[in-house]
């Protein structure tokens, strides 16, 4: 069972029989991606500093890129004349790309969204520039990615007036009709609707449930972690994977938080993006089970511990913590370095939760998850609560 | 270590090797050659898993003092030393005080102590301290403590004092170089200085002689004090001095020559005998944005410049890699194109991009050096370089070069271009060393 096209055709491999969290095969043109995934952000088309080379020996299967920042540089021209961004950039696996429309909204305090479209000065040369939702998608075909995303009308995820949010939460069902009319390259990209209507219950359901009706591959859930409470959070996320179909993948945009993964993972989603992992790099942050490492403390000066004894990337093989301290928002070095152990840190995490949802050990793997993170036994309420509500009780020691 | 000639070829340029390392002890480096350029203990923008992607033999790394100071704490508690400590125990080190290239202020010495340019400001550091330092990098060579950053019109008595300087730190060195049990696996070389000023270098020579016995070779320093005027001294003028210097010297001692000179310099250098290089120049050619793109083939005229600024706007669509003959990772996967849309980026993976390229060619430029000097024919590759450089100097597009305030203006307004621009995604953080 599961959606087929000749651009995108998925197909859930294993169900946890407690959770909603489900092991599936998303077969791409350009690569067959084990989901649940984490998709890192390679926004201009490069991903901090690491070869495509790395990517692949790291496993990442897919990755993503700024629709915004490549329109602008190298621009469509260019992008066109190297036939596509896969043969731009050297990437030969999976791409994703956003719509462009986020950074509008979130760079720039002179965006002026109307039906039309968002209106925005260029940062570049002050020229003002109309981003429609038929221009987001001619950029898009042109990049080449194997998902691309419908423009939705964005809103501050802690934005109250409930007459904006539910104008945007229609417009954005409207904006989708038109994208889905503009795309040219149905049979190599598939536009994922994105779900909007922020943290209203009622306008969510409406937008899941008017994305369910149109001829689609798979579904994003925008409009989430922009600074909500927890408790807000997950019940949004919940709602979404409640109504979307089941056959098809769910991807919840901009989450890469190790146990906001797992929860959202336990709840049903499938697909996820962060710059999290790779930004935290540059300012010395390593990844681990019980949250992360600051390497630029002085406690691991002389501390010949690799970041990580269990991992097995290329930096905890052959680098000390003592080393990394030396070097860390000095060298370009040292970015690479603890962008591949997070990467690293980040598949393998996903790795981890597929084999145990195959393995039908998902509950169990959360309970030691969660217990790990929180060792002194005081679970956030939120996740106790998310988890609860798909069967997997952690209760509070 | 030995130094062992092969081959001398028809002038004075030789083919020999570097074997019989302590640490690795299959290792040889074949030269004339050039060293990798390190920071922290770091080849500058390659981590271990891209330099193994570069080189799959071990190679020398040059170790400035200066910029890998800051490891000391974390050296001594793993006690391996600087290649292990960087994640590089598959290569070789030669650690030195500073990077020739470094710009360093005027002055700040001392009678028995030199000051260190850190990242952390000044460190006055003594032959003795030196040599402690030496005893936790532990490298396979090392550069004796000198006061050798002078350029070639530097003042008669700043050259006498460098000169009276440089050798009590060198009597200094070999003392406790004989002495220091854990330096028996590293080889020692004295530092010529004061080359401006003819009598005083012959002085110069004649102090390392003293300890000829305790010395592997000697390393060319006083031409250059760092500055782009102290690098363009004219040819002719530089080969006078490689030969007298060259000539001076036991035909046994490994020559190294510091700084950051071009292609044409380097082959000038080589067929009088030297051997070594510090590696800052391709370096300071991927900090530009530039790719060498020298035609080694001697049959054949390049058709391009040897040095591509690939920041150039003409680059954006040109799909090409950097050199249709090169096979480094860089020519194998990607385009002129990318790497201009990188640099204009701003993204780190540029410099990566461009560190194996030029790395890997600069490399080959040497590989292709001595298999002309194996086949005496090193005369027609000297000038088929030479041709290659001149015409890229007469061809090259003029840039203006900024002054400082422009730079610090330019860089302000840049920042805040990309506030505004970016996801914050760009990287604030780490600012690679343009000024090498």
């Amino acid at each position: 069972m599961g959606a087929k096209s000749l651009a995108l055709s998925f197909s859930v491999q294993a169900e946890c029989n407690v959770s909603r969290a489900r092991a599936g095969l998303m077969k791409l043109p350009h690569y067959e991606i084990k989901t649940p995934v984490f998709m890192p952000v390679g926004t201009q088309g490069t991903m901090k500093g690491l070869l495509p080379d790395q990517l692949e020996t790291l496993d990442c299967e897919i990755i993503l890129g700024n629709t915004y920042h490549l329109g602008n540089r190298p621009g469509t021209e260019v992008l066109e004349k190297a036939g596509g961004l896969h043969n731009f950039m050297g990437w030969n696996r999976g791409l994703l790309t956003d719509s462009g429309g986020f950074q509008m909204v979130s760079l720039l305090k002179l965006a002026e969204i109307t039906e039309e479209g968002v209106k925005f000065k260029s940062p570049y040369d002050d020229s003002e520039i109309m981003l429609t939702p038929e221009k987001s998608i001619e950029i898009q075909n042109c990049i080449g990615a194997d998902i691309i995303m419908q423009l939705d009308d964005v809103v501050q995820t802690t934005f109250q007036d409930y007459d904006r949010i539910k104008e945007a939460t229609e417009r954005t069902s409207r904006w989708l009709d038109r994208c889905l009319k503009a795309h040219k390259r149905p049979t190599e990209q598939s536009i994922f609707p994105i779900v909007q209507g922020l943290l209203n219950k009622d306008l969510r359901e409406q937008s899941a449930k008017d994305h369910m009706t149109k001829n689609v591959n798979g579904f994003a859930i925008g409009g989430l972690s922009g600074g909500e409470a927890k408790d807000d959070f997950w019940p949004m996320v919940s709602l979404g994977t409640g109504i979307l179909d089941k056959n098809k993948p769910r991807y919840l945009m901009g989450v890469g938080l190790a146990i906001d993964l797992v929860v959202c993972v336990a709840l049903g989603i499938d697909m996820f993006d962060c710059v999290f992992p790779t930004r935290t790099a540059r300012f010395g942050c390593a990844l681990i089970n019980k949250g992360q490492l600051n390497l630029k403390q002085k406690q691991y000066e002389t501390d010949l511990n690799p970041i990580d004894n269990d991992c097995s990337c290329s930096t905890c093989k052959n680098y000390t913590r003592a080393y990394l301290h030396c070097i860390v928002t000095l060298e370009t070095v040292a970015c690479h370095l603890i962008s591949v152990h997070n990467i690293a840190f980040q598949m393998r995490l996903m790795r981890t939760m597929r084999e145990h949802i195959e393995k039908g050990t998902f509950p169990q793997f959360v309970k030691k998850f969660v217990n790990e993170l929180y060792s002194d036994g005081n679970y956030p309420t939120w996740i106790v609560n998310s988890l609860n509500s798909v069967g997997i009780n952690i209760v509070r020691k | 270590m030995r130094f062992i000639i092969n081959q001398a070829g028809s002038g004075g340029e030789r083919i020999g090797s570097l074997k019989g390392f302590v640490k690795i002890s299959t290792a040889v480096i074949e030269t004339p050659a050039s060293a990798l350029f390190t920071q922290s203990g770091s080849v500058v923008h390659l981590t271990n898993e891209v330099l193994s992607k570069v080189f799959s033999n071990p190679k020398l790394l040059w170790v400035p003092l200066s910029k890998s100071y800051q490891l000391e704490t974390g050296l001594k508690a793993q006690g391996e030393g600087v290649a292990k400590f960087a994640g590089l125990q598959n290569h070789l080190t030669c650690v030195t005080l500073h990077g020739a290239s470094e710009i360093t202020p005027s002055g700040h010495f001392e009678s028995d102590s030199v000051p260190l340019w850190t990242k952390n400001g000044k460190k006055m550091i003594s032959a003795n301290r030196y040599m402690d330092l030496m005893e936790v990098f532990k490298p396979d060579i090392i550069l004796a403590i000198a006061d050798g950053h002078t350029s070639l019109d530097e003042g008669s008595k700043r050259i006498s004092k460098a000169l009276d300087r440089t050798s009590n730190m060198l009597n200094m060195c070999v003392t406790r170089h004989k002495n220091s049990t854990c330096l028996q696996d590293s080889s020692l070389i004295g530092v010529i200085v004061g080359v401006g000023e003819e009598r005083k270098c012959e002085q110069s020579i004649q102090n390392i002689l003293t300890y000829k016995e305790n010395l592997s070779g000697v390393t060319l320093e006083g031409i250059t004090d760092g500055s782009e005027e102290s690098l363009t001294v004219p040819l002719e003028k530089l080969e006078a001095i490689f030969k007298r210097v060259g000539d001076a010297l036991p035909k046994d001692f490994l020559c190294i020559i510091e700084g950051c000179w071009n292609p044409a310099v380097v082959v000038t250098a080589i067929e009088h005998g030297w051997d070594l290089f510090d590696g800052s120049y391709p370096l300071k050619l991927t900090n530009a944005g530039h790719a060498l793109a020298l035609q080694l083939d001697v049959n054949q005229d390049n058709k391009e410049l040897c040095i591509l600024n690939l920041n150039d706007e003409s680059y954006k669509d040109d799909f090409q890699p950097v050199l249709a003959s090169c096979e480094c990772l860089a020519c194998k996967k990607h385009t002129r194109a990318y790497i201009r849309h990188l640099l204009n980026t701003r993204e780190m993976l540029a410099s990566v991009l461009l560190s194996i390229h030029n790395l890997h060619h600069f490399d080959e430029f040497f590989h292709h050096a001595r298999l002309h000097i194996a086949s005496r024919t090193f005369d027609v590759f000297k000038k088929h370089i030479i041709k290659q450089y001149d015409f890229y100097k007469q061809n090259k597009k003029d840039v203006p070069i900024p002054t400082i305030q422009d730079v610090k203006t330019s860089k302000k307004k840049e920042k805040n271009k990309k506030r505004r621009v970016s996801d914050d995604d760009i990287d604030n953080v780490v600012k690679s060393d343009n000024s090498l």
